[in-house]
């Protein structure tokens, strides 16, 4: 049986806040990075903050979130980190997001190789029925891979997001067991 | 549309952990009582005691146990509990535990009433897929009340108690949503 972690150029890996906020940290720097990862504004945090959050969030194994960071296999690389939030299980959805870090590694199909690995454990290991996620209308390259990877648009809170002086639309995007199941990106 | 906890006899309410202990330590005074109930050494704990495990229990609202208290329709009387625990969510499978602390209310299909209740709260509301649950093969009050709501047998640990200088066996049961959906 081949290993469910791992990918053609990344496998996931066991979430380490202590390795993770330092990484995080540094990333956050990088304020495209966060512009492209959340909706919140932008502010800067210590290490040692991000420690304490990231073990509070994670401390509890819980049956509601599962937290990987991602490695590249070539060079075992901490390139970013992915967490599904099942916030029903009696619906069996889950929130997932997903974030490069490493700039040298973008649109070079890390991403989508991650999302293809986190489809496969979410519709055969935990066996959910549908996954979510939302993106922003100014990441084409993010919406590009969600699409590659199966996901459909299902609809756009319009105008949600304000930066830079610009409004712009956040949009929410789905994929369903069966139509996951009708791919062939995890045979 | 029709309240989901409330059945033809009993209905199912929140746990109070300082009601649930007083009535717990009461009912667990009758070893008849322990005996059906689980099959652990019977020991009697104080009502302080019952109330702290039961208070850490209900305290944070866990994705893998629903606990319930069960009401007498007729008086609104405390006489039992039940919950699902420990669900697996990736199989989608529960199991349960249910029990009648108050005797004059057993053998009266209370107990039958609860887990119907039950059983369509696992189904149309956690909607998970199977259901499972234990009891003792020197209960058949309570095996024929699983039969009643359509568990299937499903296996035994032969001669796996020792009770009273006795070996019994543990009966296991269980349900599928789909056997379920055509009662």
């Amino acid at each position: 049986m081949k290993d469910i972690f791992t990918g053609k150029l990344v496998r996931l890996s066991a979430f380490d806040p202590e390795e993770m906020s330092k990484a995080l940290t540094r990333w956050n720097l990088n304020s495209e990075f966060q512009r492209l990862l959340n909706a919140s504004p932008h502010r800067m945090q210590s290490t040692k903050s991000m420690l304490k959050l990231l073990e509070e969030e994670v401390g509890e194994l819980s049956p509601m979130s599962y937290f990987f960071s991602i490695r590249t296999l070539a060079e075992d690389k901490l390139i970013g980190g992915l967490n599904l939030d099942v916030f029903n299980w009696s619906v069996r959805d889950a929130f997932v997001g997903l974030g490069i870090g490493e700039t040298e590694y973008w649109s070079k199909g890390y991403g989508t190789d991650v999302m293809n690995i986190l489809l496969r454990y979410a519709f055969t290991e935990i066996n959910l029925h549908r996954v979510t996620l939302s993106v922003f209308e100014y990441n084409p390259g993010a919406i590009r891979s969600y699409e590659k990877a199966g996901f459909r648009h299902e609809g756009h809170l319009r105008k949600l997001l304000n930066r830079e002086g610009h409004r712009w639309d956040e949009i929410h995007m789905g994929i369903l067991r069966e139509e996951w199941m009708g791919l062939d990106t995890w045979r | 549309m029709r309240d989901i906890f409330t059945g033809r006899l009993v209905r199912l309410s929140a746990i109070d952990p300082e009601e649930m202990s007083k009535a717990f330590a009461r009912w667990n005074r009758d070893s008849e009582f322990t005996r059906l109930l689980n099959m652990s050494v019977t020991r009697l704990n104080s009502s302080k005691a019952i109330q702290k495990w039961l208070e850490k229990e209900v305290e944070e609202p866990s994705p893998t146990d629903f606990f319930f208290t069960i009401r007498s329709l007729d008086e609104d009387k405390l006489i039992g509990g039940l919950g699902l625990d420990g669900i697996d969510w990736a199989a989608r499978e529960a199991f349960i535990g249910i029990f009648i602390g108050e005797r004059e209310y057993w053998g009266k299909g209370c107990g039958t009433d609860a887990m119907r209740i039950i059983l369509r709260y696992a189904f149309t509301e956690l909607n998970v897929w199977r259901v499972s649950l234990g009891v003792f093969d020197y209960n058949p009050r309570a095996i024929r009340s699983y039969e009643k709501v359509g568990f299937r047998h499903e296996g035994r640990m032969r001669q796996y108690l020792n009770h009273e200088g006795k070996r019994w066996d543990i009966l296991f049961m269980g349900i599928q949503r789909d056997e379920w959906l055509q009662l």
